[in-house]
């Protein structure tokens, strides 16, 4: 009966949560995949071109300065003093810039990542060996057995679509980590502490967290599905899974 | 070609102090313990290569064989093959004849620290004989290393006897550069290779006792029942991680900055070339690392769960690491500039090595940015990376070395075609088994599984991977068994064939007898290793 | 600041079996003998890799001490200029202990000592500085003495300056004995963690301090010394007091 009017209660905050949610328009809120995906890209032309003109210069020169018979030596230039100094200040002020550069943009996503937005739906994890437990709001948990029998495995994390997940983790034995591949995040599970993430599911879609710290023999089988649906069917998988939690 | 008429004496090997003899044991060593590792390599590879368990019948002993094989392939190729590869094998047989001493400073302790040395692979390999064999990764991070069944004590003893002869090393090599430079040799006039392990040593003496206390802990935890790491009972979880990474991050520099070395010795000896603005590479390159190595540690913890303006802190000081490796990296490519290049077979490897290291070195800024690693952490684009970076660019660096002074330790020459077609074969290799690790680890591969029934899709990538891998292996058979018959019967070699200006190469025969020069070396102030226009 | 030595030394292959056989010696005595008995809860296999590693790496250094003392080195007196080098890395592996305590001492906030510590008695840690102090002027007048060939006074003060040191590590061993009958062990909190183990790292090297004193003892017994050994022994026996005073107030003061 408890559990039954914590579930009630809990769905109603859902619901008005969805609603607040609904009201201010969704995309205004930053997620840590979108942020990932847009400094990876940027990341990622960057180390391109360094690396294409280390490399271009690299083959050119093999190519150019072939000795041409077999007592040749080389002809490396003299550096007066001046040009010492110019050939490592000037390259660390480029190399310099560029660093600020990429931890100015990292920075900035990485405040995406730590601030959870206001309106989001908490979820305990605990990850035990080799284990996850969900626990909802209201109380109810779910979890995942890998071995289990087709259909009786459990569902895993189900979360809504449009609603921010904050995760707030704990480990019971040793260390774990919480990996979303689909979702960009990770971070660890420790006995004695509580850690979190956040992440943004905007469309159905079913994906897998991982663990992501090794754990032991069955450290590869740690994984439990993790299903967005939309906001109706989590409601009524919610309290269905609340039923057979006080039956059980 | 002194060593013609010797005959070969046991106990003078085995009781030996001399250091060129305690480097080729130290070679000898490593590559045993990177034939063992590169064995379990292929097993990780071949397990991995379809999604169930495939060398074993069920989940559970599959992964327990396979944490094995890992624990043993990272802890061994990282502390008992490329480390003492690099500043065990390399700085003992080359330092001293470089700067044209007789011997280190402290020749028995040199024995001391090789002998340490083998009894840390001894305890290494005795892990497999035990019923407990250990299984809790290179990294060995409690509370797992202290819960699990597996044998703890085995992995702590072989950081403390590796450690400790690392140490020694340190002291000597320190010791014996400052005091014992030939007549006129002034700082400015040091190899390269000289000036790397003189900076990797530092790292070492600093950083190796602060892993030694760490694991020190793990063994009093396991064993006597104290709680370092316990939180239950005031311990801290995070401890250990801090302080394992507080020293195994610097030790990626004490690979990086030797294999480097090598890499200037050798491309400056085909490239008949001085090194591009020396004074940058050592005091701002090498020195620069040094400087920076111990400030950056949490980048290996940024999914731990460390505090905000820790993660972010670091992640700065990461990237400025780029700074000191640019510097290193311009004087490296500089002397390929005007050069008049020829393509030994060392040479081969060092110019694989430049693009290998630009792969490995670049891959390492996405990791340092603390946002995206929250991401590719823990994923097999951390294999990529570091497979890359150490796994290739270092271990080839080494084999650079080995084929680059192979007439000078064994006055004969390798068999060059044999030693081509490895090299290609292991070129091609690495890059089949290691480039699909990055593709699959953005896509979400985790780290240290052995099973991805999760992620079914994944399962071509690793096939391939798997093919790269035997590739690999062909490559490093050929290259090993190349050394072991050149030595014997090949073509018998000049003390000078790559006509080089360093020490090693113009003042003593190959191989160098005891007491390394007929006669005392003395150097001009104008003189330094690599002036090929005089 | 080079020097030249190639010259003058021999030319046949330098050998010397110390090494190896102390190195085995320590593979048998402290791993294998370590997880014989923890590991393997096995007394009998302890007693024997105790057994085999004891005299070998007694004999090891035996042999070695010899050597030093009559075989002329290669660059004569650089190990004095070594060994700061040694006392560097032995600053920072204790230093890895300091910051485990701290960490664990900080974050414990007021909760310190945990519940379970018993009265730790604050005279003994007094006496034992004396001591350590003491024995430290000691073996600096033994080297007086030595400086001015007094090989007498030397091997006197010697030995004072060794029964000086056993005694600090007796007042260990008792207070070790004490607090364990009071159920203070290895494993009862935070505190007997660090307290266990920063003193205990520390009495090993007052054993290893030792041993070098000893070393020297014996051949100065008949009249054979190495004066760059005598130093290095020193200089590492003040660093193992001055350690000492980071302990004493670091563990039991603070
Ligand atoms: C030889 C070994 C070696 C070397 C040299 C490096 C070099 C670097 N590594 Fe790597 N690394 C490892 C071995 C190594 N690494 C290993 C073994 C691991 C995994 C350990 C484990 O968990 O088991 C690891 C993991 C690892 C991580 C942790 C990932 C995680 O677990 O989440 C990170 C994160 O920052 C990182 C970053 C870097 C960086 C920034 C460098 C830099 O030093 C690279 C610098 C080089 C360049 C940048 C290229 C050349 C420079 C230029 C061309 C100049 C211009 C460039 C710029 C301006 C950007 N590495
Ligand atoms: C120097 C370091 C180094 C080197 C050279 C290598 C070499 C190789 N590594 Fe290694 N690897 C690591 C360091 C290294 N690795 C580390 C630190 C880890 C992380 C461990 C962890 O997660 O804790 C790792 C993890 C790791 C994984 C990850 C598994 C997982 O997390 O699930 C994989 C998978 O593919 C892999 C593969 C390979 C392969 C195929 C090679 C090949 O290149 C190997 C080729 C070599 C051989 C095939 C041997 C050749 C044979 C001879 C030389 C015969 C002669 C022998 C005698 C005379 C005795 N490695
Ligand atoms: Cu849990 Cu890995
Ligand atoms: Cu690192």
């Amino acid at each position: 009966m408890k559990k039954m009017l914590a579930t009630l209660t809990g769905i109603a905050l859902v619901v008005s949560s969805a609603i607040v949610m609904a009201s201010e328009s969704s995309d205004t809120i930053k997620d840590p995949a979108e942020e990932w995906q847009h400094l990876w890209t940027e990341v990622l032309v960057d180390l391109y071109i360094l690396g294409g003109i280390f490399g271009a210069l690299a083959i050119y020169w093999l190519f150019k300065y072939r000795a041409k018979d077999p007592d040749a030596v080389g002809d490396g230039p003299n550096l007066s003093r001046a040009q010492v100094w110019a050939w490592a200040i000037v390259p660390c002020v480029l190399f310099l810039a560029d660093d600020l550069y990429l931890g100015a943009s990292g920075w900035s996503a990485w405040n995406v990542y730590r601030n959870v937005p206001e309106n989001a739906m908490e979820v305990k994890v605990t990850g035990s060996m080799w284990n996850w437990e969900f626990e909802y709001e209201d109380g109810t948990t779910s979890t995942y057995d890998v071995d289990g029998d087709e259909g009786e495995k459990g569902d895993g994390l189900v979360v809504p679509v449009g609603t921010p997940v904050a995760l707030r983790m704990t480990s019971t034995d040793v260390i774990h980590s919480f990996g979303l591949t689909k979702y960009r995040v990770k971070e660890d599970l420790m006995p004695g502490r509580v850690t979190y993430i956040w992440f943004y599911p905007k469309e159905e879609a079913k994906s897998w967290v991982t663990c992501t710290e090794f754990c032991g023999a069955s450290h590869a089988r740690m994984y439990a599905p993790v299903k967005a649906i939309p906001q109706a069917k989590f409601e009524n998988w919610l309290a269905k899974r609340a039923k057979e939690e006080a039956e059980e | 070609m002194s060593a013609e008429s010797e005959k070969f004496n046991l106990s003078e090997w085995i009781f030996t102090t001399d250091h060129k003899r305690i480097g080729v044991m130290y070679l000898i060593g490593s590559i045993a313990a990177f034939g063992v590792a590169g064995i379990m390599a292929i097993l990780i590879r071949i397990e991995q290569s379809s999604l169930g368990p495939t060398l074993a019948d069920d989940a559970l002993t599959a992964g327990q064989q396979y944490n094995e094989w890992l624990y043993f392939h990272g802890a061994a190729m990282i502390l008992a093959f490329l480390i003492p590869g690099l500043t065990g094998f390399a700085a003992n047989y080359f330092l001293p004849l470089m700067i044209g001493a007789a011997d280190v400073a402290f020749p028995r302790i040199n024995a001391l620290s090789v002998w340490l040395f083998w009894c840390g692979i001894i305890v290494a390999l005795l892990g497999f004989v035990i019923p407990d064999t250990p299984d809790i990764m290179w990294t060995g991070y409690p509370p797992y290393s202290i819960l699990t069944g597996g044998n703890t004590a085995f992995y702590v003893f072989t950081v403390h006897l590796l450690g400790f002869a690392s140490i020694l090393g340190a002291v000597n090599f320190l010791v014996t550069v400052i005091y014992m430079r030939a007549p006129g040799m002034g700082w400015n006039q040091l190899n390269m290779f000289v000036w790397s392990t003189v900076t990797a040593f530092v790292i070492q003496l600093v950083f190796v006792p602060v892993l030694a206390a760490a694991v020190t802990m793990l063994l009093f935890d396991k064993y006597l029942g104290t709680h370092f790491f316990d939180p239950s009972a005031g311990g801290d979880v995070l401890l250990y991680q801090n302080l394992f990474w507080f020293y195994s991050h610097p030790a990626v520099y004490v690979i990086l900055l030797p294999a480097l070395g090598i890499l200037y010795e050798v491309v400056a000896t085909f490239s008949k070339n001085k090194i591009f603005n020396y004074k940058a590479g050592v005091y701002g390159g090498m020195w620069g690392v040094v400087l920076i190595s111990g400030e950056v540690w949490v980048h290996h913890l940024y999914i731990s769960g460390m505090p905000n303006w820790i993660r972010v802190g670091m992640m700065i000081s990461t990237l400025l690491i780029s700074l000191p490796v640019g510097l290193l990296a311009i004087s490296l490519f500089g002397t390929l500039y005007k050069g008049a290049i020829t393509f030994e077979l060392p040479m081969k490897y060092a110019i694989s090595c430049l693009f290998l290291f630009l792969i490995g070195g670049l891959t390492g800024i996405p990791l340092a940015i603390t946002a995206l690693d929250l991401h590719l952490s823990e994923t097999s684009f951390i294999h990529a990376h570091f497979h890359y970076i150490m796994g290739i660019f270092a271990t080839f660096s080494v084999f650079a070395a080995v084929y680059y002074w192979f007439p000078k330790m064994t006055g004969r020459m390798f068999n060059e075609k044999l030693g081509t077609i490895g090299f290609w074969l292991n070129f091609i290799g690495v890059n089949v088994t290691f480039l699909p690790l990055f593709k699959i680890g953005i896509d979400g591969m985790p780290r240290r599984y052995w099973n991805y029934e999760m992620f079914p899709q994944f399962e071509t990538w690793h096939f391939v991977a798997m093919i790269g891998a035997l590739l690999v292996a062909a490559g490093m058979l050929l290259t090993v068994s190349n050394w072991i018959i050149s030595a014997f019967n090949g073509e018998p070699a000049s003390d000078n064939p790559w006509k080089s200006k360093s020490l090693e190469w113009t003042h003593t025969v190959s191989p160098p007898g005891p007491g390394n020069f007929l006669k005392p070396v003395e150097v001009e102030t104008d003189w330094t290793p690599y002036d090929y226009r005089k | 600041m080079s020097q030249s030595t190639s010259a003058e030394h021999a030319h046949h292959w330098e050998v010397s079996w110390a090494p190896l056989v102390a190195t085995f010696g320590a593979l048998f005595l402290i791993p294998f003998a370590f997880s014989a008995y923890y590991v393997y809860e096995d007394t009998f296999l302890t007693v024997i890799f105790a057994g085999i590693g004891t005299p070998l790496m007694l004999a090891g250094i035996a042999k070695w001490v010899s050597e030093g003392i009559t075989e002329k080195p290669l660059l004569e007196g650089v190990s004095p200029s070594g060994l700061p080098y040694f006392i560097v890395s032995e600053v920072f592996i204790f230093l890895g202990f300091f910051v485990s305590y701290w960490v664990i001492r900080l974050s414990a906030g007021n909760a310190w000592p945990p519940e379970g510590t018993p009265e730790i008695n604050m005279f003994m840690p007094v006496i034992m500085t004396v001591i350590l102090v003491a024995s430290s002027i000691t073996y600096h007048v033994a080297e007086e003495k030595y400086d001015h060939d007094d090989l007498e006074g030397f091997r006197k003060w010697l030995i004072i300056s060794i029964g000086l040191g056993a005694i600090f590590l007796g007042c260990t061993i008792y207070e070790y004995g004490h607090l364990l009958h009071l159920g203070f062990g290895p494993s009862t909190n935070a505190y007997s963690t660090i307290f266990y183990t920063i003193t205990g790292f520390h009495a090993s090297h007052v054993v290893i301090g030792l041993g070098m004193f000893i070393a020297i003892l014996i051949p100065a017994l008949s009249g054979k010394t190495n004066k760059y050994f005598v130093f290095c022994a020193g200089v590492y026996w003040h660093f193992v007091d001055v350690i000492w005073f980071f302990v004493a107030s670091q563990v039991y003061f603070w």
